[in-house]
């Protein structure tokens, strides 16, 4: 009953590693594509035209294609531009670019939903458009888009999954592997499992916790009566409720 | 650029094109049904079914559906349950996923419909399976059927993650036209096109259902 369990004891340094790439390639790969959701959104809210453009062929033409598809361009066909990246790095970069395109309509959401009157008061005392932009603008934007960000951040993390496919050994290709060297199918994959689950929890969980004291006043999420979610709960037993 | 070889395994291609529609379809009529039941469960507040419910919506929702889909496949050859091909694997992944996600679309529409409704049909003595089918669901058609597209466009595009268990859908014909011919930028860029041809004009009428769903 318990010697799968051991036996795939001596292959937790494989699992834990893989934590640890999937983690730090989620947390990478999350910072870019914020980044270019918020140069994409600026984009697609550009005066000049040809930028707004651009930012619609790259939401577009990613969000209808698979990231499966997007990955293995950048790992398998930039090459033959002389570009080679390693399976960290195209895996970081395609989840990046997949998920800009996402985060890009995401703040321009954002962006349109602050009252016009903000920017024009922020002008009229005198701001130039870059401060209104960095200290009144996007810091409102950032109340509303925070929950579906955080949401973004969450599909990046199990998006990461993919990139076991071209040979990352983050924890599903760690899963795999084991899964062929003891056969213990279904005790790697429920570990897998937990581990992907244990991910997306603990990271809501942080970002409600970040949520509700990094902004003034605090987000508190919307609720319409029924059970409180799991995460609630959770968020109860963190805080000691 | 050698645009001719792809031009000669277009057969290939459209064997990956057959296949990625048909798992696309196949998974559409299911996930959607299985969302709807799973919505109706909830929104019904069945005593014992709330947290077994909650749970599959946990789990489905928060892993990724690569590896449900690894596990379905390669656990039930572990359990010698026979028959699960990959084709059948995969249908099984993507309605058990996509079902979890497109519960979630019913159950918003279902709860946005105001309350008074439901007391109406009861107050004229409609039978339970009544006041859903003919009171209820027609309310929130309007207001699910933009998301619901746009998690289908999701969907098929999710089909691509099969080529990891070996079902020969679009991205596994293309790595096979690769093995053979190279030219990786082209079969890759041709197959980005055709998901694009199929998911695009999916997005136009997503958008075109959000704006008459919001001056409704």
């Amino acid at each position: 009953m318990l010697a799968p369990w051991t036996t795939l004891l001596g292959y937790s340094p494989a699992l834990l590693n893989g934590l640890w790439l999937t983690a730090s390639m989620s947390v990478l790969a999350f910072a870019f594509a914020f980044a270019l959701g918020v140069a994409g959104a600026l984009g697609r809210r550009s005066r000049i035209a040809p930028l707004r453009w651009a930012g619609a062929t790259y939401v577009e033409t990613i969000r209808n294609t698979p990231v499966l598809l997007q990955l293995f361009m950048i790992y398998f066909a930039l090459p033959e531009f002389g570009i080679r990246l390693g399976a960290f790095e195209a895996g970081a970069a395609a989840l990046a670019i997949n998920a800009g395109a996402y985060l890009t309509e995401i703040i321009r959401a954002g962006l349109q939903a602050v009252p016009r009157g903000q920017l024009e008061a922020a002008r009229s005392i005198g701001l130039g458009p870059g401060d209104t932009f960095r200290s009144v603008v996007f810091p409102q934007a950032l109340r509303y888009v925070y929950p579906p960000v955080v949401s973004q951040f969450i599909q990046v993390i199990l998006g990461s999954s993919l990139v076991s496919q071209i040979a990352l050994k983050e924890i599903t290709n760690a899963a795999q592997t084991i899964n062929s060297q003891t056969l213990l199918t279904m005790h790697v994959f429920a570990i897998a499992l937990v581990l992907y689950l244990l991910l997306s929890n603990v990271t809501a969980v942080l970002a409600d916790v970040v949520g509700r004291n990094a902004f003034k006043p605090p987000l508190v999420p919307r609720r319409k009566g029924g059970a409180p979610s799991m995460r609630d709960q959770l968020l109860a037993m963190v805080r000691g409720g | 650029m050698g645009w001719q070889g792809i031009f000669e395994s277009s057969g290939i291609l459209f064997t990956g094109l057959v296949n990625t529609l048909l798992l696309s379809v196949a998974s559409i009529a299911t996930g959607t049904t299985l969302g709807l039941i799973v919505a109706l469960l909830r929104t019904a507040r069945i005593r014992g079914l709330g947290l077994p419910l909650r749970l599959y919506l946990e789990i489905f929702r928060g892993s990724p559906l690569l590896v449900q889909m690894l596990f379905i496949y390669f656990g039930a050859a572990y359990l010698g349950i026979r028959g699960v091909d990959t084709f059948m694997a995969a249908l099984t992944a993507l309605t058990l996923y996509e079902g979890a996600l497109i519960s979630e679309i019913f159950r918003a529409g279902i709860e946005a419909v105001p309350r008074g409704q439901r007391e109406a049909a009861r107050s004229l003595g409609l039978s339970r399976y009544q006041i859903e089918r003919y009171v209820i669901l027609p309310q929130t058609v309007p207001i699910v059927l933009a998301p619901l597209v746009g998690q289908y466009i999701g969907l098929v595009k999710d089909t691509a993650l099969a080529t990891a268990i070996g079902y020969f859908e679009l991205v596994r014909e293309g790595q096979a036209i690769i093995d053979r011919i190279g030219m990786p930028i082209e079969t890759f860029i041709v197959i980005a096109g055709i998901y694009f041809m199929i998911c695009y004009p999916m997005s136009l009428a997503a958008r075109r259902l959000e704006t008459r769903a919001l001056h409704a």
